[in-house]
């Protein structure tokens, strides 16, 4: 290993649980040998040498390797400390995670959005995955399963990294989200209108989470319903938006959701490279799903109108696995990208005004770092919130 | 359209419905009474997503191996050759006795025919049938063999991603909300109790 890179340092009790899960499945399948021989390459992470985040500890945790049937399993718990070694304050990481026996067909990603870490701080970061794999599939000289950077942020909104999932975008638009939130709640604050504030964290309600759905997403060529028919697909639209949703349609049958067609107006004078599009879901019963958000490369200029559409099947349920029958669909639009390469987000009073439902308002105002806040909130009230406004503006106003 | 609950199938039935099971005249009849009502629909869409799930967590857990697919694979190779057998065995044999009472013969082959296709269309469940004319269409080439696509996945769990016969699941916490992310993506965010810090997990699908 070149020092860049972090070898796994696995704990005494993980240790011994490791030889003893591999033993067996040397007994089981003595393919396996090979891998028990370089048992080391099996998780790997990598930095580059002039990466701004280097991992200065590793934790292996209760990671196991099982058989199942003829596939063998692979429980990770990995629980890392990054050290922020570059000049610049971090306020965003994507890990991507990589198994050679899904590459390149699928992957993922941990992402940290939110951090504040200054130079010479360190952070956890924990992965806990899990990989199902043919015991008899093969196996190149590289690790089964690879972790290494894909984009760090800056608080100058800069960015390092590959940015093969596109994570520079995604990154942005979490930290814009997240000034608007700070900025909203800071003036809550220094306006006394605690009422308010309360309402927007929940009132530290522990209970609170927004409604949550199953969700399964297939791609590739599939038999279509028989049952299946168009559903309009209704515009919610933000009033200061540059780009407008005009209307649309979708193909849905039972729970699925297929080859969904937006129209959208570019109405501001500036180029357009990207748009997200938000998806609301209403159930059977009328409540409202906030879906999330499909971005599209789409270069439109000033005052074009242009279409988006998905290929692939969405297939939506209840948390408790029961499938969810779609009676109406709604999209509005969560981002825009210019060629200059800003970003726009809804203001808080473009949500205010894009519709009269309360709850769906809260669904759509609910961002990653008023998550995060909240949970301050709900630990250590007014005065804890107050002092983590306070490091976060402090840390944003370092010089970079 | 509401119906009276007394003229609602039995939730036997209705799950019999679900999973291809009733014979002809009882599925017609279901089928009928189940697009006009709400309620008997989300049943079989409830049992017909619970056998889903079991089949996939059954491919998940026992068949992703190569080995096992390769196996199902050579079975099927094997049927197939044993059917292109069967037909090359009757051409062969079909010019024999052909000067023989050809009116009678017609006559009863096609009365047996009409009596397996009864007994085949009352008593053989849609789904069995489904997948006879399915391995039949592949043979005669009008079928391509099913395409193995990429599957994106939430459960209370994780988010995971099949692809090539391998699963990988990045695990969360039950309170994580799942959202998409991107055409082929999905996502999970959540707060860490230990660290109080935002987590955003992905899964891709190519």
């Amino acid at each position: 290993m070149i020092p860049g890179k972090s070898q796994l340092r696995m704990s005494t009790a993980s240790n011994l649980r490791f030889i003893s899960q591999t033993a067996l499945l040397l007994l089981l399948a003595p393919v396996l040998s090979h891998a028990a021989d370089e048992r080391g390459k099996w998780f790997d992470v990598e930095f580059p040498h002039d990466s701004p985040v280097v991992s200065v500890g590793f934790d292996f945790g209760p990671s196991t390797i099982t058989s199942r049937g003829p596939s063998m399993v692979i429980d990770l718990h990995a629980a890392h400390t990054l050290r922020n070694v570059g000049t610049k304050p971090i306020c965003g990481l994507t890990l991507r995670v990589e198994a050679q026996d899904l590459s390149p067909h699928g992957r993922g990603s941990v992402i940290k959005p939110s951090l504040f870490v200054l130079p010479g701080e360190e952070f956890p970061v924990k992965v806990d995955m899990q990989l199902v794999r043919p015991i008899s599939a093969a196996r190149s000289e590289s690790a089964m399963v690879q972790v290494t950077i894909d984009c760090a942020l800056f608080s100058d909104l800069k960015a390092y990294g590959p940015d093969k999932l596109n994570s520079k975008r995604t990154l942005m638009v979490y930290e814009m989200e997240a000034r608007r939130d700070r900025q909203f709640l800071t003036r809550l604050l220094d306006g006394g209108r605690l009422p308010e504030l309360r309402e927007e964290l929940n009132f530290g309600n522990q209970d609170f989470i927004p409604r949550q759905l199953g969700l399964e997403l297939l791609t590739g060529p599939r038999t279509i319903p028989a049952r299946e028919q168009a559903l309009t697909v209704s515009p919610v639209n933000f009033p200061k938006g540059p780009v407008q949703p005009l209307g649309g349609a979708a193909q849905v049958a039972g729970n699925e959701v297929r080859a969904p067609r937006v129209d959208i107006r570019n109405v501001s004078k500036l180029h357009v490279v990207s748009v997200a599009m938000g998806w609301i879901v209403r159930d059977g019963h009328g409540t409202d799903f906030v879906a999330g958000a499909l971005t599209s490369r789409l270069p439109i200029g000033p005052v074009q109108t242009s279409f988006i559409s998905e290929a692939g099947t969405l297939r939506f349920s209840l948390p408790s696995g029961a499938p969810m029958v779609i009676d109406r669909l709604m999209t509005f639009v969560n981002d825009v990208e210019f060629a200059d390469g800003t970003v726009w987000i809804p203001s808080r009073d473009d949500i205010e005004a894009a519709t009269q439902d309360y709850i769906l308002r809260r669904e759509l105002a609910t961002s990653p770092e008023e998550q995060r806040l909240a949970s301050i909130y709900r630990r250590e009230g007014t005065d804890g919130l107050k002092k983590e406004l306070k490091r976060v503006s402090l840390s944003n106003s370092k010089p970079n | 359209m509401s119906t009276p609950a007394a003229e609602h199938p039995s939730i036997e039935i209705l799950s019999l419905y679900a999973t291809g099971d009733l014979p002809f005249v009882q599925r017609f009849r279901t089928s009928v009474h189940v697009r006009h009502c709400a309620a008997c629909e989300q049943h079989v869409l409830t049992f017909q997503s619970t056998k889903a799930e079991l089949r996939r967590e059954s491919q998940g857990e026992v068949l992703t191996g190569y080995e096992a697919i390769a196996d199902w694979q050579a079975l099927e190779a094997d049927m197939l050759g044993n059917i292109r057998v069967g037909v090359a065995a009757s051409r062969c044999i079909e010019n024999v006795g052909r000067r023989s009472r050809p009116g009678f013969r017609l006559a009863w082959g096609t009365g047996m025919a009409a009596l397996f296709m009864a007994g085949w269309v009352a008593r053989v469940p849609a789904d069995e049938s489904g997948r006879l004319i399915s391995v039949l269409r592949r043979v005669v080439g009008l079928d391509q063999a099913p395409f193995n696509g990429t599957v994106l996945r939430s459960t209370r769990d994780g988010i995971s991603v099949k692809a090539r016969g391998a699963t990988l699941t990045i695990l969360h916490p039950e309170s994580a909300v799942i959202s998409m992310s991107g055409p082929a993506s999905v996502t999970a965010r959540y707060v860490d109790d230990d660290s109080g810090q935002v987590t955003i997990t992905n899964v891709y699908g190519q």
